[in-house]
């Protein structure tokens, strides 16, 4: 039914092709690394996405002329493992920027034992706990640590502006029993209810269970309009179609993890014409389609799913301020030079490869770039943080597609509530 | 060069790290049969202790007490050891699978909690105590890694000796007669339960050492490090170093968290960029496989336990292979 | 409450096919086998690939059966993945266990387990992807059978009670009433004295594993109808299955039976008296207060 076995023998082939053949090299390399989760279904899309960007990079001549070389580990969501590959990254392989880690439990422990005390840039795309704020501020992170995360605070404004706009009274929210679900739950709960919309169940879906019918059958008590889901894909599956088989609304509001063709795929189109999901936003600009082109030709679907754009831009950003940090950059250097890449009044650089050559002018010529994100005109503040602007989308029959725009002064508003 | 050995430092203190919770669970399964299948309770009870007691006063959350250090992991290790003891009472009436599954509950309830209890333990996100010791004297590179990778080798050492030692004394005779034959311990007026409950809390207290350790070494700790996975992985280290043998316990703990960060390295390095992303999956298939074929081909462990049989006060040693 | 009360038995009876495999394995074998939720995964994805193949050569067959969402093609698959995977049960333990138990002692054969099972899981993740797939893409809805209280049921999972009844009933006439049963039972409480008797050990052991195999894909692809299939369904479900043959006593079949839906129960009326975070320890702490009561489970029975 929904199962190609040539897809899978196909796969199954590649592995074995990939295993017999052995990379080509060119004549310099510099390497990078990356922890990431590869053996977590949400994982790969977001490590097969950093890939993309170096092959991006590497067919625009890499950087200082140099072929990028990414070097994957694996964290197994597992801080021990997922520490020890960030040292033997840095002390073996001898990077000087690290991308990773996804959870907060994985990139703290690397960035206090293993990159702030060696001086390597880390550029996480998807940590979101506010223990790194409180970090940085201390001054413990010496400006070496990024996140292309926007704090959950724009979201869940977003997701209670949908709410109000679409006249919802009472709202049950479901959030993922995880840093950022916790925190997003809290937030979004707080934002709806200033908004005189009642709350009538907040309830945190555990990684893992069998099954999710209980905490289903706890968010359908007080019969809410609308349910608002701050999930992953895997889990958001199978409590929305739980939830939908019970009777419950299909006035559905969803975090941008959700933002997933399989979630979609295994859910129906037909179920999801009154789903609204929030995000934030890719730059106003024409250009910004490339990226969503780009990808689609490479992975054969948008670039939806948990952290895929933030990957891209942590990735993207990561190499620009290497590019603009020199040859042979130390980490500390790469840090600094993230300013140049990520500068409000810079030269606009697109999310590609041919951005990519035109930052490289730019810097060479002593200029600075603003670089047009997957996820936005991404701007870094003192400690590391993102903010920008947000949209609301919904899913169509291919992707998914936008339906309002919210500026980031707007932003600023919806949050000042 | 200097980065192979800054990695071999960094390497070997997680391992010797492991090893002083391998050393406790060597106590309880290995010299006492006890199957205690929550060790990442006692382990965490241990790190998160730690923390709370010497960290600096933080937002929205218990701690802050600010601790001298090594008062704050003594008192890690005491707050591991009172969640042995009413673990112990409450279970170690239990037998083997029996009391495997009870304490496996234990450790899962544990991590619940420290995910949930957010005004306890900061939740999720996470707890961020306080910075390592002596952090301002000696800076955060390669001196301190060295420092410290000292500090808990004296201390494995130590725990090591004093085990050697219980081991060789009356009491580790009388946890071993209690092991084999209850019936026959209890039959000579010993009461096997108390002693039980002693081994037990002992080796839970070696155990939050090591959390204690652990999370000093990361100056962090969340749910995130106290998932079922440790117990297993320490369980493997014991099992494939040989139980009842405290230096394959220590052994173990290099050779799995070897195999288990190793495979890792090699593949990423010696597996084609294409195939990079399938590296993952690759690599619990590697440890897997290092597991069950280090159990196939020697199911007693690298060093099988040595048996001391005490007769006429002389210690002749006996393998125990035939068992 | 009535409506947890009827969705944990609902969810209890996939547990308790689990279990009845798992219990007879620890009690004939004497060891915990990490590993036999996997079968469940094996079961789901074999079905799954059959299901396709005769969904691509037989149209005819995908046509549903009543109210459920389950296909005359599913239902040729689950038979033919029952072959399938207690033939798989049968060769882990021609490859692994039983030269794990020729040489080592109990301890090994559960890490043993431990090592196949990361094994299993990561090469389905491999072969299947990470991602999630479904049988049948259609949502059932479910039946309102009151409205107040409210209490909801949906077929597929009625489907999956009655017939894991009916497999129950089923398994109990032959262990209870034919040679074959008794042979079982009789190596199971003394293997050594079984053998006097002429029982072959090496035949009962096999035929363990095929029992347990059999019904682990039946679990596996029960639970697949009624929730998802994903490499990660072992990692979900070992613990659940664990808790019920822990619950019901090691050994006991009749025990894990009860033990399935007692912890099914459990973890669908946790939330009624703790926040949902801690749905997970639920299940645990029952079993926690059961064997404070009974040390050896609800029928388990004390074994030297």
């Amino acid at each position: 039914m929904n199962f190609s076995i040539t897809k899978t023998a196909g796969a199954a082939a590649g592995v074995m092709l990939c295993f017999a053949s052995s990379a080509a090299l060119a004549e310099c390399t510099t390497k990078i690394g990356a922890v990431l989760p590869t053996s977590v279904d949400w994982g790969k899309p977001i490590a097969a996405t950093a890939q993309f960007v170096v092959d991006q990079v590497n067919e625009a001549g890499g950087v200082q002329g140099c072929d990028i070389e990414m070097v994957l580990r694996d964290s197994q969501v597992d801080p021990k493992v997922g520490v020890d590959a960030a040292k033997a990254l840095v002390d073996l392989d001898g990077v000087q920027m690290l991308l990773g880690a996804v959870s907060s439990g994985v990139s703290m422990p690397i960035l206090t034992s293993v990159t702030a005390p060696a001086g390597i840039a880390q550029f996480s795309c998807c940590s979101s706990s506010g223990a790194f704020t409180t970090l940085a501020e201390e001054g413990k992170t010496k400006g070496l640590w990024f996140r292309t995360f926007a704090t959950s605070g724009v979201q869940a404004a977003v997701g209670a502006k949908v709410a109000t706009d679409q006249g919802y009274k009472s709202v049950a929210v479901l959030y993922k029993n995880d840093d950022w679900g916790q925190d997003i739950g809290k937030l979004v709960a707080k934002n709806l209810e200033a908004k005189g919309i009642k709350v009538t169940a907040s309830v945190a879906i555990n990684d893992a269970q069998p099954s999710y019918r209980a905490e289903v059958t706890e968010a359908l008590e007080g019969t809410p309009e609308a349910l608002y889901m701050a999930l992953y894909p895997t889990e958001g599956t199978s409590v929305v179609r739980e939830w939908l088989s019970l009777g419950g609304s299909q006035n559905m509001i969803m975090a941008n993890a959700l933002k997933s063709d399989e979630f979609r795929d295994n859910v129906g189109m037909q179920y999801l014409a009154k789903a609204h999901g929030t995000d934030t936003a890719s730059p106003r600009v024409a250009s910004a389609d490339a990226f969503v082109t780009a990808y689609k030709a490479k992975f054969d679907s948008e670039p939806n799913g948990p952290g895929l754009a933030n990957s891209y831009d942590a990735a993207m950003i990561g190499l620009l301020a290497m590019e603009a940090a020199g040859k042979d950059a130390k980490g500390a250097d790469i840090a600094k030079a993230v300013s140049r890449v990520t500068d409000p009044k810079g030269t606009p650089v697109t999310a590609d490869a041919a951005g990519f050559s035109a930052a490289r002018d730019v810097l060479a010529g002593g200029g600075t770039v603003m670089y047009q994100g997957a996820t936005g005109n991404v701007r870094f503040d003192a400690n590391g943080d993102v903010s920008a602007p947000a949209v609301i989308w919904s899913f169509t029959d291919t992707g998914t597609k936008e339906d309002s725009y919210i500026t980031l002064e707007e932003v600023d508003a919806l949050m000042g509530n | 060069m200097i980065g192979v050995l800054s990695y071999a430092v960094f390497f070997t203190t997680i391992a010797s790290i492991l090893a002083i919770a391998v050393l406790g669970l060597n106590l309880q399964w290995g010299n006492t049969g006890l199957f205690n299948g929550g060790v990442v309770a006692f382990f965490g009870a241990g790190a998160y202790g730690t923390m709370i007691l010497g960290g600096t006063p933080q937002a929205d959350h218990l701690g802050g007490f600010n601790l001298f250090y090594p008062l704050a992991l003594l008192g890690g290790a005491a707050a591991a050891g009172i969640l042995a003891w009413i673990v112990g009472i409450l279970t170690l009436r239990l037998r083997h699978d029996y009391l495997a599954i009870a304490t496996f509950g234990i450790a899962v309830t544990f991590e619940n909690f420290m995910r949930n209890a957010e005004t306890i333990t900061g939740g999720a996100k996470g707890l961020r105590g306080f910075e390592r010791p002596l952090r301002n004297w000696i800076g955060d590179g390669f001196v301190y890694n060295f420092v410290f990778l000292c500090f808990v080798l004296i201390l494995l050492y130590a725990v090591y000796r004093f085990l050697q030692h219980l081991v060789g004394s009356p009491f580790g005779r009388l946890l071993r007669a209690i092991r084999e034959d209850e019936e026959a311990a209890r039959s000579i007026g010993k009461s096997p339960s108390r002693v039980r409950l002693i081994a037990f809390i002992t080796g839970s207290v070696i155990m939050g050492i090591s959390g204690g350790l652990y999370a000093t070494f990361y100056a962090f700790v969340s749910p995130q490090d106290v998932l079922p996975m440790l117990t297993f992985q320490v369980w493997a280290m014991l099992i494939v170093g040989g139980a009842g043998n405290n230096r394959g316990a220590v052994m173990g703990a290099f050779v799995i968290w070897g195999a288990w960060s190793g495979s890792g390295w090699l593949l990423s390095r010696f597996a084609p960029i294409e195939a990079q992303l399938y590296t993952g999956s690759f690599q619990y298939i590697l440890i897997g496989s290092v597991i069950v074929g280090m159990l196939l081909w020697r199911p007693q462990g690298l060093f099988p336990e040595q048996l001391v049989v005490s007769q006429s006060g002389k210690s002749g040693r006996l393998s125990r292979e035939g068992d | 409450m009535i409506q947890n009360l009827t969705d944990g038995i609902l969810v209890g009876s996939i547990l308790s096919l689990g279990a009845i495999g798992l219990t007879m394995v620890m009690h004939m074998l004497r060891f915990a086998n990490f590993s036999h939720a996997e079968l469940l995964s094996i079961g789901a994805y074999s079905a799954l690939v059959f299901d396709a193949v005769f969904a691509a050569i037989l149209p005819v067959l995908t046509a549903k059966i009543g109210p459920l969402s389950m296909t005359w093609a599913l239902a040729l698959s689950m038979i033919l993945a029952v072959g399938t995977t207690a033939i798989s049960a049968l060769l882990i333990d021609r490859l692994i266990f039983r030269r794990v138990r020729d040489k080592g002692s109990e301890l090994s054969m559960v890490f043993a387990s431990f090592g196949v099972a990361m094994i299993i899981r990561n090469a389905m993740g491999l072969i299947f992807g990470l991602g999630t797939n479904l049988y049948s893409k259609d949502i059932v809805f479910a039946v309102v059978l009151s409205r107040d209280p409210l209490l909801l049921i949906k077929p597929d999972q009625v489907f999956a009670l009655v017939a894991a009844l009916a497999i129950m009933l089923v398994l109990h006439l032959i262990l209870s009433r034919t040679t074959l049963g008794y042979a079982l039972r009789a190596v199971a409480e003394n293997p050594a004295l079984a053998q006097v008797n002429g029982i072959r050990l090496s035949h009962m052991i096999m035929l363990v594993w095929l029992v347990g195999g059999g019904l682990a894909a039946i679990a596996g692809v029960f639970y697949g109808l009624t929730n998802q299939i994903s490499p990660m369904i072992g990692r979900d479900l070992v613990l659940p299955i664990f808790a019920a043959t822990i619950v019901g006593g090691i050994g006991s079949i009749y025990g894990a039976v009860l033990g399935g839906f007692i912890v099914g129960i459990a973890a669908n009326m946790a939330l009624a008296i703790l926040p949902s975070g801690y749905s997970p320890s639920v299940p645990f702490l029952i079993i926690l207060a059961v064997l404070l009561i009974r040390p050896n489970g609800l029928f388990g029975e004390e074994r030297a």
